[in-house]
């Protein structure tokens, strides 16, 4: 709160003015939203709104007609992103005057793919229904517990957890539903009608189905991988007009794309003049947004606006979600979480001054950020975490990736604050700034002294060393460690004229520091990609101004064979999805060709169930060099139209010459969809001082099924491998602790996993793991 | 603050134009949801207020006219005729006197404040106050109203506020020892 000249008049008595300073000073706590209500709510006004204002531009009933963009605002009205039109036309009749009631549902999603994993379900009806039989009716598979709203004639559909990625979904309405709201009240709320010819009943369910959205595969960063042996490629301007327009800011999402901050109305797929900038109706420019956040491909090719009006976007570590602030002239910023389809997940929180700084992502489920110089710390529900007490201003904020906490410049000091152990700190040096988390969970920081600067790391956040100090007259800046957590990069600037500035890339250990890229340019913020293969960082060019780059680092063998076997992968697949048998065997090498001729899997699909498409579930280098890696992937065979099962295959892609050919294949056998839960990821992550294994699932399971007797690691032996399994519902992860030795292991997940609805894993679901030496 | 023109045209517009209203709602949602939680401390009950707060608003938007205070105030005054509404005849809440005292003595607020740390403590000590002291602190040191605006809100001449205010401030002064203690 700013000065306030009115209590600066009505309160003159010293006591009386200590009280009004610390209520200025403090705000009443943020109260409890909803994300969803302020949504829901604001789509019941406008839909009301449009029936009773008295319309200047002929309008449609509801907003759906409107251009995409003019919609936008209106579509993630209604819950939380934009809408899924699920395009079902029911006809139910009303009897005996067999008029159709004419439930007409809008234009059709159904059968589409790549829907948003946060996007509500949205049913529009234009006729009367019985609305509590329709929304009891509703069934999804897989299981998928949901929240169902009535506004207005929509049935919108709200699941309580984002779907699965890369997962067809069905929706299916039972006919149960139709009954006029008024003649007999005992009709409507007669159960399941389907069981006798009621006059209400529907001829037929209704049943939609959809794909979500793949979720970006992670890079691998390969035990080969040095940090500290690449050298600084050629760099390109990220900036470059033609392409991505002006650039203000830039971070790294854990796939490797870029999350950029652009002013409004930049060019770019989807672009359009800003929505909150476009001419209203009513012929008056709505107040305007400034900036817009985009993704963008590593090499700054626009790929989608992911936040209009957003700014200091922030990728969370795993989830493949983006927390950005929103501006609206006028109203309070909003921190709102994106998916990176675009599509609003939730609004969290809001701020009262203007967000100077981006969210802090703790884990997949909770942010940190600065209100009026005090730390906050709110989960994807809105719910602000109670006890935090710590002023801060402009001072360094950085979560750890590997573990609940968070190193905070305080106002009172620099501390580890540890939300695991009740918010319990660990003091850092006088000073401590500038942080950084390594993906192993050590922290390195940065401590300004008079003749220079210190360079810190804390093993595990905890106990901290100083491991270097810059040259006289130099001061180190903007920390960022390498993928592999054994060097650091970071910026040095020249102070009393000593020395050039440039970036520094050091050892964790802060020893054999040496100059990256060209010296006596001015640098600031590096930050490594997550792969290893490219470095983002902002230059001062000569006339002054400062512009954001990226540079390769050389060499990124491993990145790029990652990369050139999944494209031999996908050629292969693509083949085979169109049935074309000769190219599919151009990616085979002999002992691979012979693999398919002698029944080790389908080459291409049998007549009249053709496959419909592949994802790969997990890449695993299979050894200690890039030349060899395994690859999963799930193939769908679908039936007019509709995918009806799937398989596994798990190829092996071996370097010859100069491309990778599939040189293995075993395959799985073949599960219809929709009985019961199925994996859909398996991801090795390191984690000191093993590993994590996360398994993802389709469906809301029951918790209590998932245990170490239903998931287990086995060795080459077949032995059991002692496992901690912990399991996150809200994103239907298992991540079990082990600690593995190089070799060969073997994921396995029993039929004791259980859905929501107590349907069982159909079969038992195998998976081979591998740890590199 | 919006620009007091833009926000008139913006009024005028959303008299017509739904669009217009949404952009009223999404300005002002997060400030009359704080408000009405403020006052009813449930947020169930926040809900609904702030719906009925809107939906007031929009079947009565035709009828409002500018009387040189912003658009928020007659949506706080709004808020506050819901949240009598609710409460007319509950006993939800503790509509004491002006010259009443805080309840029970203290022991239970003391308590309650001793628990809690400063910036709670003293919000804790407004949800205590009397109706219209509570409303008018709220307004100020919460929503940072201006003091003419807070008398048009809760039909008071700006003195009257002052006073208001002036009790509050008082109250929490005297009522609150362990307060007291801190920040002498």
């Amino acid at each position: 709160m700013t000065n306030d000249p009115e209590l600066d008049e009505l309160f003159s008595d010293p006591a009386d003015r200590e009280v009004v300073d610390l209520l200025k000073a403090s705000r009443p706590a943020a109260p409890p939203l909803d994300p969803h209500f302020r949504n829901y709510l604001r789509a019941k006004l406008m839909t009301e709104a449009r029936r009773t204002l008295p319309a200047r531009t002929s309008r449609s009933w509801f907003p759906f007609t409107l251009s995409p963009r003019t919609l936008a605002p209106a579509m993630a009205a209604v819950a939380a992103g934009f809408l899924v039109v699920l395009g079902v036309e029911i006809y139910l009749h009303r009897q005996p005057a067999s008029i159709p009631v004419a439930v007409n549902i809008g234009k059709t999603i159904d059968k589409k793919t790549d829907v948003g994993t946060a996007e509500p379900i949205v049913i529009p009806f234009s006729g009367p229904v019985d609305k509590k039989a329709v929304a009891d009716s509703v069934q999804i598979q897989p299981a998928t517990s949901a929240t169902k709203q009535w506004v207005g004639q929509n049935l919108v559909i709200i699941p309580d957890h984002p779907l699965a990625p890369n997962t067809s979904y069905t929706v299916s309405l039972k006919p149960s539903a139709t009954a006029p709201p008024q003649p007999n009240p005992t009709a409507a709320s007669q159960p399941k009608p389907t069981a006798q010819p009621a006059p209400t009943v529907a001829p037929t369910p209704v049943v939609v189905h959809f794909t979500t959205a793949r979720p970006p595969v992670l890079p691998v960063v390969p035990p080969s991988f040095k940090s500290l042996n690449v050298s600084w490629g050629h760099d390109s301007r990220l900036g470059d007009f033609t392409t991505s327009g002006s650039v203000l800011s830039a971070a790294w999402t854990p796939a490797g794309k870029l999350l950029v901050t652009r002013p409004a109305g930049q060019p770019g797929p989807g672009s359009l003049p800003s929505s909150s900038a476009s001419p209203t109706p009513s012929g008056s420019p709505a107040p305007k947004a400034t900036t817009d956040v985009w993704l963008m491909s590593s090499l700054g090719t626009p790929i989608r606006i992911l936040v209009p009006g957003g700014s200091f976007p922030a990728a969370a570590p795993s989830s493949g979600l983006v927390a950005a602030w929103r501006v609206v002239p006028g109203n309070p910023a909003s921190l709102e979480v994106w998916d990176l389809q675009g599509t609003l997940s939730a609004t969290i929180a809001t701020l009262d001054g203007v967000p100077d700084r981006a969210p802090v992502w703790i884990g997949a489920d909770r942010i940190a950020y600065v209100d009026q110089g005090r730390l906050r710390v709110v989960d994807l529900h809105g719910s602000q975490a109670n006890g935090l007490a710590i002023k801060m201003d402009r001072g360094s904020l950085e979560a750890s990736p590997a573990s609940p906490l968070l190193a905070v410049e305080a106002a009172t000091g620099s501390v580890v604050l540890d939300l695991a152990a009740g918010g319990s700190t660990t003091q850092l040096p006088p000073g401590a700034t500038g942080f950084a988390w390594s993906s192993k969970g050590d922290l390195g920081f940065l401590v300004q002294q008079n003749r220079g600067t210190d360079l810190y790391v804390a093993a595990d956040g905890k106990i901290f060393n100083r491991v270097a100090t810059s040259t006289n007259g130099q001061t180190w800046s903007d920390l960022s460690w390498g993928p592999d957590a054994t060097s650091l990069l970071l910026a040095t600037k020249a102070t009393n004229g000593n020395g050039a500035p440039g970036l520094i890339l050091v050892n964790r250990d802060g020893s054999s520091p040496i100059s990256f890229g060209a010296t006596s340019r001015e640098y600031a913020s590096p930050q490594w990609s997550p792969s290893g293969d490219l470095v983002l960082f902002t230059r001062r060019d000569e006339a002054g101004g400062r512009a954001f780059w990226t540079a390769t680092a050389t060499p990124s063998t491993t990145d790029a064979a990652e990369n050139q076997a999944l494209a031999e992968v996908d050629k292969f697949m693509k083949a085979r999805i169109h049935g074309d048998s000769r190219a599919a065997q151009a990616e085979l090498d002999d002992a691979g060709l012979a693999a398919y001729q002698a029944g080790g899997s389908l080459l291409l699909s049998p007549a009249g169930n053709p496959f419909s498409r592949y994802y790969p579930v997990t890449v695993q280098l299979a050894g200690s060099t890039p030349n060899q890696f395994l690859v999963g992937v799930r193939i769908f065979s679908a039936r007019g139209g509709v995918e009806t099962s799937f398989f596994e295959e798990q190829l092996t892609l071996v370097l010859q010459g100069q491309r990778y050919l599939v040189h293995t294949v075993k395959a799985s056998a073949t599960l219809a969809l929709g009985h019961g839960p199925t994996v859909v990821s398996v991801e090795i992550v390191q984690s000191p001082p093993g590993e994590e294994v996360r398994v993802h699932f389709d469906s809301d399971l029951k918790s209590e099924t998932v245990s170490r007797d239903t998931i287990q690691v086995k060795d080459g032996d077949g032995k059991l491998v002692d496992a901690r399994v912990t399991f996150d519902p809200d994103n239907h992860l298992a991540t079990l602790a082990v600690k593995l030795r190089p070799g060969n292991y073997q994921l396995v997940v029993t039929p004791g996993v259980t859905d929501v609805n107590g349907v069982m894993l159909a079969q038992e679901y195998d998976a081979p793991l591998v740890i590199g030496g | 603050m919006p620009d007091g023109f833009e926000e008139r045209e913006l009024v005028e517009r959303a008299k017509q134009d739904p669009d217009a209203f949404g952009a009223l709602y999404d300005r002002y949602f997060p400030q009359i949801y704080r408000f009405a939680y403020s006052r009813v401390r449930d947020q169930s009950l926040a809900e609904d207020v702030t719906s009925e707060v809107f939906f007031k608003a929009l079947k009565n938007i035709q009828r409002y006219t500018y009387s040189g205070h912003p658009f928020s105030s007659w949506l706080y005054q709004i808020t506050l005729n819901a949240v009598a509404d609710h409460y007319r005849g509950q006993h939800g809440e503790v509509d004491l006197e002006e010259g009443a005292s805080l309840p029970s003595g203290g022991p239970a607020v003391v308590d309650e404040v001793v628990r809690r740390d400063r910036s709670r403590r003293i919000w804790s000590a407004i949800d205590q106050l009397p109706r219209q002291q509570r409303a008018a602190m709220v307004l100020k040191f919460g929503e940072d109203r201006k003091i003419e605006e807070i008398a048009q809100i809760l039909g008071k001449s700006s003195g009257a506020v002052k006073l208001l205010l002036h009790r509050g401030v008082d109250r929490l002064r005297k009522e609150l020892p362990q307060l007291e203690a801190e920040l002498t």
